[in-house]
This record gives C-alpha cells, sequence and structure tokens, in this order.
C-alpha cells in the first residue's frame, strides 16, 4: 500500500525526482494540549499536511532556500515562520487562541448588546418589537432591563438613579438631540424612530466608552441597517394610526422611507381619561434612509421629520380650572455618516448630524416660542495592529443655538438665548492580552468654549474569564454633562456637572442561560442648584449639589429550559439620594424607586402561528414631599404594578394581527402626589394623586408586507 | 484491489489530462471530503487557494466544506466557528470571481440557512430574509441554474410545511431542476455541479 502510495506520487509529480527536504514538527496550543487538523503549508506552494490526532505533521517539498511556513486552524491565529527549508524539521509551533473568536472574553461591564445576534447580546432582534408593553417603541424593551427605573408617566430611560436627561441617545455614532417626541407632564413620551431602520443597539448603564461624553448615567447607541435586504412596502392600520413604508435598492444605492400618522383620538374616546383633551394628541413623521456603497466604504444619510401637536387641560390643585396647554412642535434630524476602509488596517469614521427642534407653545395665556439648532459634527480613526491591540481616536465638535421668546399678557415679553458650543478629543486602545483577559483604556478632553471650561476624564474596564463560562469584569469613569435647556437659557456662568462610575460584573453564560450580576457605585459633584421653585432667570444658580447611588442589577434569562418559551427576569436594587436643585437638603428624588423587577416571558404557539407576550412590571414605593410633615421627601407612594399583554397572530407570513394592551388588571397606579400650595381651614395641605392619564392603554393593529418573495413581514415593526 | 483501482483511475485521469498540481490538488481535496476528513480537505482547498491566487474555486469549496458539515452537526459553538470561517472563505471567493457569480450568491444562501436551522430564535429574523433576497439573486443571474432552483425550492417547502401549507406547490421548480442537471455541460474544470443527489431528498415532499 505504501508503495502503491509513493509510487502513484512519483508518477504524479515527476518534479519530486528533484532533491527533496521534509518538513516535519508538532502544532499545540498555548494550553498544552496537540491541535489536530491544522494546516501547515509552505505560502504560494501545493506542500503542505495536515496535523495528526498528536498534532504531528511532516510534508516533503522541493523548495530551497528562505520560505514562508504559515499554520492556521479554526479558532487559532495562524502562525507564520520565515526561514530556510533546511530548518524547517522538528519544529515545535505553539498557536494562539484568537482573541476574536467565540468564547473570548468580553468588555461588558456596564453595557447591554440588544437587537444582534452576537453572543453578548441580552435581546434579541425579535425581543425588541415583541416585548408586551413596549407598543412598538424602541425605547419600551430597554425598560425591561434592569439599571432602568419604571417612570411610567415619563417614557423615557432613567439609568440607576440619574435622571432622564442623565442618558443621551446616538444613531451611527452621531448625538439625537431630541430622541423623544414632544409631550406634556405626566403623558409619557416615545422614541421618534422608526424600529425597523435599525439593526444592533448598546445601551450602557454606566462605565461607557471615551467616545461619548456629556451624559451622567447612560447613553443608548443606535446602528442603522447597512443595507436592506429587499424591496418591499409596508402598510400599518392601526387603532391610533396609519403608517406606509417603502424599500427601493438599485445599483449600489437603497432608499427606505416610511410615513406615520398617529391619532390618540379613538383610543382617548373608548378609553376614560384623566386628562381633559381639547385637542388629541396628533403626529405626523416622515423618516427616509438613502444609502451608498463605495469601494471601500459606506455612506448613510438619514432624515426625519416630525410634526406633533395636542391641546390639553392640566389638572392642578391650586388651579381649579386646571392649566390649558396647547403645544405644536416640529423636530428635523439629519444625520450623515461615512465609514471606511483606508488600507492597511485602517479605517475611518466620519459624520455630521442636525437638529432642528421648534416648539410653540401656549399656557393658558402665555406664549413660549423656542427654537433650538444643533450640530454634531465627527470623524474618528482606527487602526487594527492585531487582533489584540486596536487604538482609535477622534474629534468632535458641537455646536448648539437656542432661543426663545415668552409673551405674557401681564408680564410683557421675556428673550432667552444662548449658545452652547463645545470640542472634544478622545483616544481609546483596546488590548487583549489573551483570551480570558482584556482591557480598554481612554481619555476624553472637552473644551466647553460657551461655558469656558476644559475637562479630562478617563474612561478603562477589564475583563477576565474565570471559565468556560463566566466572566468578571471592571469599569471605571468620569463623566461631564453641561447644564440642560431649561438652565442655561438664564446663566451661562456654571460648571458642568459630574459623575463617577465604579462597577464590578459577574458574567455567566451556557446554553441559552444568561445570569448577570452588576454591582455599582455612581458619586455625583457639582449638580446645579437654583433658589426657586422652577428654574427663573433672577434665581441664583451654584454648583455645589452633589448625590450618590449605588445598587445592585440582576439579568436572568432562560431560552432553553421550555420549549418555545422564552422569559427573562430583571433586578435592580437601587440607593441613591441627592441634592440638586431646589432640594432642601440630600433626599432620593421621586423617579427613584428603591426596587425594580421586569417578568418578560414570551411563549410560541405554533398551531395558533401566535406569538403570546406577557410583561410584569412592579416597582416600589416612590418618595414623594409631603409638606404635613417636616422632613423633606421623605413619604413613600405605594407600590407600582403593571401586567401588559400583547399577541401577534401572523395570518400568512405577509400579514400580521397584533393586540396589546397594558395593565390589563387595571392596578390603580400613583406616581406622585402635588399638595396645594396654601394650607387650608384645617392648617394643612391638601394634595392631589399624580396618575397615568388613562389606566389603560391599548392598540390593535394590522401589518402588511408587499414584497417580490412573499416572505418578509413587520415583526420587527410591532 | 480496491487501492489497485483507485491507482487506476488515477493513471486514467493522468493520462487523459496530464494533470496539472492544480487538478491533482483538487482531486485530492474531494477524495478527502468524501472519506469524511473534513479538516485536511477545506486544509487543502485552503492551501490551493493561497497557491493559486485569482481562482475563486478552491474558497468556494473550502467553505462549502465547512458549511454542509454544520447541517450534521449539533455543537452550537463548532457550527457558529466553522460558519464564520466558511464566511471568510465565501469572501476570498468573492475577491477572485467576477462580480455577481450565482454559485457563491448560492453557497452564500446555504450559509445563512445554515445559521437559521442551527438557532432559529437568534438568527430566524435577521437572516431567513438574506436567504431569500440571495436565491432571488442567484436565478436572475443564471435562471437555468439548477442548484439555484433546487435549493431555493427546498427552502420554501420548508417554509410551506411551517405555515402548514403544501410543500407540493414547488415540485414542479423540483422537475425543472432535474432538467436543468441534465442540460449542465461546464467547461471550466471543478466548476460547481453539485446538488443532483440532493434531489432524492427534496423530492420526498412530494411524495407525502
Amino acid at each position: 500500500m505504501k508503495f502503491l502510495i509513493t509510487t502513484l506520487e512519483l508518477l504524479l509529480l515527476p518534479s519530486l525526482l528533484c532533491a527533496q527536504t521534509t518538513i516535519s514538527g508538532t502544532v499545540t496550543a498555548s494550553s498544552g494540549f496537540p491541535i489536530i487538523g491544522a494546516n501547515i503549508y509552505l505560502d504560494g506552494t501545493y506542500d503542505g499536511a495536515s496535523s495528526d490526532e498528536n498534532g504531528v505533521f511532516s510534508f516533503t517539498t522541493n523548495e530551497t532556500g528562505e520560505q514562508l511556513l504559515i499554520v492556521s486552524f479554526l479558532s487559532f491565529e495562524t502562525f507564520s515562520l520565515k526561514t530556510a527549508i533546511s530548518k524547517m524539521t522538528d519544529l515545535e509551533i505553539t498557536l494562539k487562541e484568537d482573541v476574536n473568536s467565540l468564547g473570548s472574553v468580553i468588555l461588558n461591564a456596564g453595557t447591554f448588546s440588544a437587537g444582534s445576534t452576537d453572543k453578548a447580546s441580552v435581546l434579541t432582534p425579535l425581543d425588541i418589537v415583541t416585548t408586551a408593553g413596549a407598543d412598538g417603541d424602541y425605547i419600551g424593551a430597554f425598560q425591561t432591563l434592569p439599571g432602568t427605573s419604571t417612570v411610567a408617566e415619563d417614557g423615557r430611560l432613567f439609568v440607576r438613579g440619574g435622571d432622564a436627561n442623565e442618558a443621551n441617545v446616538y444613531i451611527d455614532g452621531l448625538r439625537v438631540f431630541q430622541p423623544f417626541t414632544a409631550t406634556a407632564n405626566n403623558i409619557p413620551t416615545r422614541g421618534r424612530f422608526s424600529p425597523f431602520l435599525f439593526k444592533g443597539t448598546t445601551f450602557s448603564t454606566g462605565g461607557y466608552s471615551a467616545e461619548y461624553g456629556d451624559a451622567l448615567s447612560s447613553v443608548l447607541l443606535l446602528n442603522t441597517i447597512d443595507e436592506p435586504d429587499q424591496e418591499k412596502t409596508d402598510l400599518s392600520f392601526i387603532s391610533v394610526g396609519l403608517g406606509v413604508g417603502n424599500t427601493q435598492k438599485w445599483d449600489k444605492n437603497s432608499l427606505s422611507m416610511n410615513a406615520f400618522y398617529l391619532n390618540l383620538k379613538p383610543y382617548q374616546e373608548l378609553i376614560s381619561q384623566r386628562v381633559d383633551w381639547i385637542k388629541p394628541f396628533e403626529s405626523l413623521s416622515g423618516e427616509a434612509v438613502y444609502r451608498h456603497q463605495f469601494k471601500n466604504g459606506l455612506l448613510k444619510v438619514y432624515g426625519g421629520l416630525n410634526y406633533t401637536d395636542f391641546n390639553l387641560i392640566q389638572e392642578d390643585i391650586d388651579i381649579p380650572d386646571g392649566i390649558n396647554l396647547n403645544l405644536t412642535n416640529r423636530n428635523l434630524y439629519l444625520n450623515a455618516s461615512y465609514k471606511g476602509d483606508l488600507g492597511n488596517d485602517w479605517t475611518i469614521t466620519s459624520g455630521v448630524s442636525f437638529a432642528n427642534d421648534r416648539n410653540t407653545i401656549k399656557i393658558t395665556e402665555t406664549d413660549v416660542n423656542n427654537d433650538d439648532n444643533s450640530t454634531h459634527l465627527k470623524t474618528k480613526l482606527r487602526k487594527r495592529f492585531s487582533n489584540r491591540f486596536k487604538v482609535s481616536f477622534g474629534i468632535e465638535q458641537f455646536l448648539g443655538n437656542f432661543d426663545e421668546k415668552v409673551v405674557d399678557p401681564d408680564l410683557g415679553s421675556f428673550r432667552s438665548d444662548y449658545n452652547n458650543n463645545s470640542s472634544a478629543a478622545f483616544t481609546e486602545v483596546n488590548i487583549f492580552f489573551s483570551k480570558k483577559l482584556a482591557m480598554q483604556l481612554g481619555f476624553r478632553g472637552t473644551h466647553n468654549s460657551s461655558l469656558e471650561y476644559t475637562k479630562i476624564s478617563p474612561r478603562a474596564s477589564l475583563a477576565y474569564k474565570i471559565t468556560n463560562t463566566s466572566q468578571i469584569s471592571l469599569a471605571y469613569g468620569d463623566f461631564y454633562q453641561t447644564p440642560q435647556q431649561n438652565i442655561l437659557k438664564y446663566n451661562n456662568t456654571l460648571s458642568p456637572e459630574k459623575s463617577s462610575h465604579y462597577i464590578a460584573n459577574y458574567l455567566y453564560q451556557h446554553k441559552g442561560k444568561t445570569l448577570r450580576a452588576e454591582a455599582y457605585y455612581k458619586g455625583y459633584d457639582d449638580f446645579i442648584k437654583y433658589d426657586t421653585p422652577i428654574p427663573e432667570f433672577h434665581s441664583n444658580y451654584t454648583n455645589d449639589g452633589d448625590g450618590y447611588a449605588t445598587g445592585l442589577d440582576v439579568y436572568w434569562r432562560d431560552n432553553t429550559s421550555f420549549k418555545d418559551f422564552e422569559y427573562w427576569v430583571s433586578y435592580s436594587y437601587l440607593n441613591t439620594k441627592r441634592n440638586y436643585k431646589n432640594f432642601s437638603e440630600s433626599a432620593t428624588p421621586n423617579f427613584a424607586a428603591a426596587h425594580n423587577l421586569s417578568l418578560v416571558g414570551k411563549y410560541w404557539v405554533n398551531d395558533w402561528k401566535s406569538l403570546i407576550s406577557t410583561t410584569y412590571n412592579f416597582a416600589s414605593g416612590r418618595p414623594y414631599d409631603n409638606p404635613n410633615t417636616d422632613s423633606f421627601l421623605d413619604s413613600k407612594t405605594k407600590s407600582y404594578n403593571s401586567l401588559s399583554l400583547s399577541w401577534a397572530y401572523l395570518i400568512s407570513q405577509q400579514k400580521i394581527l397584533y393586540f396589546s394592551a397594558s395593565n390589563v388588571l387595571g392596578f390603580d397606579n400613583i406616581f406622585n402626589y402635588q399638595y396645594s400650595n396654601t394650607p387650608n381651614i384645617n392648617g394643612s395641605f391638601d394634595r392631589r394623586a399624580i396618575k397615568p392619564a388613562a389606566d389603560r392603554f391599548f392598540i390593535v393593529g394590522f401589518f402588511w408586507t408587499i414584497s417580490d418573495d412573499k416572505k418578509d413581514n413587520q415583526l420587527d415593526n410591532l | 484491489m480496491k487501492i489497485i483501482l483507485i491507482v487506476l483511475a488515477f493513471f486514467s485521469v493522468i493520462n487523459i489530462n496530464a494533470q496539472t498540481p492544480y487538478e491533482k490538488g483538487m482531486t485530492k481535496a474531494f477524495d478527502l471530503w468524501k472519506n469524511r476528513k473534513i479538516d485536511e480537505a477545506t486544509n487543502l482547498f485552503e492551501r490551493i487557494g493561497k497557491a493559486e491566487k485569482e481562482n475563486w474555486l478552491p474558497y468556494y469549496y473550502a467553505a462549502q466544506v465547512h458549511i454542509t458539515t454544520t447541517f450534521s452537526s449539533k455543537d452550537q459553538d463548532n457550527i457558529e466557528s466553522r460558519l464564520k470561517k466558511a464566511q471568510d472563505y465565501l469572501n476570498e471567493a468573492k475577491t477572485f470571481s467576477k462580480e455577481d457569480n450565482a454559485e457563491i450568491l448560492i453557497l452564500e444562501a446555504l450559509l445563512y440557512t445554515a445559521y437559521v436551522t442551527s438557532n432559529p430564535s437568534v438568527y430566524a429574523m435577521t437572516h431567513a430574509p438574506k436567504v431569500e433576497a440571495l436565491y432571488q439573486k442567484a436565478k436572475v443571474l443564471e435562471p437555468e441554474n439548477p442548484r439555484a432552483i433546487l435549493c431555493h425550492a427546498e427552502w420554501k417547502m420548508g417554509d410551506a410545511k411551517f405555515w402548514g401549507k403544501d410543500p407540493k406547490a414547488f415540485c414542479p421548480e423540483v422537475e425543472k431542476a432535474i432538467l436543468y442537471f441534465e442540460k449542465e455541460s461546464p467547461t471550466i474544470p471543478f466548476y460547481p455541479t453539485w446538488g443532483k443527489n440532493q434531489v432524492t431528498r427534496v423530492q420526498k415532499n412530494c411524495e407525502m
């Protein structure tokens, strides 16, 4: 047999008759185990072999002189050796594990990856859109993750004892200045963006990258789709609105457009409302994304225009007739980004975003008109030296201009305006010492030319893999944020507010089960304080406030224990106090409940072609201030409960019937109390409970997708 | 005896073609694959690809070996690392091929199919539309490509079964594929011709 093969080889390769050299050796992993099936060959030739069960290899070659020997294997870094052929005998080759392969440590302290297919993802793409209670709001699903507080009357993200202004949203690395629709007090808002424009999302509850600044608590990073799969038309008929979307592809281009009209009148007629709506909430929005694929890069241009108006009477304990609020908002948002490959492992990401937000508000007899222009320019370069060492750095510029005119029939007219311009530079290194140990170090420097301050903030994170299924990670960072619009319009001499995050994370992942536990401490400093009930022109402003938030976030997800059933549990414990705004002393703010719990379950009923989803939210009582007691913010509301259900019935591949209802059990939830400014005849202050505008919300919808392949549907739109 | 036959077979090949190292290497790689020496087969295809340059076929087959191997695997980590490697090979193949190569598109559709079948709850929503789009594109480029027709029909049948519809609706497509398999006569050596022996499996859906 051996003879035959030898004969065969001789016959097949007459050239083998020339002088031959045998190349031999063994291949092992850094752990010492032999590697079976590694590919060993001389670059640019046919000469090579695979290693056997002992990692041993041997082959012959006619090549002479100096040659390049390559050794490669799945999930390992490719090894190369340039030396004389004659020296390639009894080689002992050790392969290093590829840090980019599966099972590598991940730098995840503070971070949730969602909506992508990567392994660290805590929410699948479908979860984002099918979570009951989220009602197609891109932000809604994130509110079932630990670290967020249930503040149902607001709708924005309250992260780890931070208020909603402490969280920023980015699309393709560029700032979104007004990510939420305009609304009134106590009417929850929604994200402005259609969920179907996005793919992977990163939600950071702290300790995030030096690339991002101007947020004390959190960033939400959304990425638009690079290339739509196909041309299609989407139609949505919902009990509260109508939508149409269309995607076209040609050559290296694609264009997606969609328009949505929302009118809450039908719902407000059916479900009794605590708010007296004069003109129901109505909004019209249009979005378009154009993408062009260059040879070495991708250009994406996003444009969104949104128009919202409503008129309502807000209840007020001191004003028997209530407060008449009429609001019209027009928001324009443009975002253009280019991502390209410069060769030699350099990549560039560059872009600009612009927002114009205009409000016309009438509060009883007072007219408020404001106009807010914001621009963000950014360029980032990234160099990959190897899989183990990457460096990125970039610069960015923010330009802001705000102008407001208030006309009051009694007090006359006021005008306020300000500029808010700042520049920032950041750099970050990413080092994988091994598949088990990784580190990220970054610095960010910000200079605000309008408020005249310069701040340097360090960021660091470290992750270590303990076993095949678990890892620990740590993160630290300093964060600065410019005061909000309501302060800046009266004062531009303040310093930014500051927070420092310290995070320790434990992650366990095994066969569709994930346990994530994170403990954190967040220190706040330089909070803005003022001495009037709300910020006013004549208030005295200082940076004398401070605070802290500490707690534990736990997330458990199980996709595999039950057939067709997935569930996750999020629990957050929060202990926080702050002295800011007009607080008389350090106290826990109204939005911060000590315990938050979310249970989410999704059951796929194959016979019914239905995805049934349920979400239960619990939050312990929220602090409120009772002027009938001596202490400040020391009373607590009863706890919050809500059970939401949704049912998506797939009539066919392209037609979906959807039903969703929130708080189906009708829990009577109270968020806060408003006390009268003046005591009653008994000398005590009367109060009014602040409750949801309606106990329940429901929608019924029919979604129809028309595409060539009759396959796509709008599950990702719900 | 068997060995002698193989040897003879080899000789006959040599005699007819006066084999080049490329042909010899490819033949050997196919043999390794046939004998279930999966890693050795992909290794050899990869080596040939590196040595040949400018030829997409070795990388195409290196990818195909990995993809087809995952269909019989249950180890999710192994599946995903193989598919990741297969994607790398496909990318290599694309750089050496003319633009819009139907065969590469079909193989890419199979790659995404492998992702979907291995873990539907994670991959179905994002990858299933890609599979569909790739088959459609391949069929536009080569309306008579039997692999595109057969694989697409099988994918559609799976879909029909899920929706409680009759997969037999796609049986005429299978017949069409059989016809085109007969007509197929590639001029480039080692050009993809696989798929004929999968007809029986797909046709099982037509017997119910």
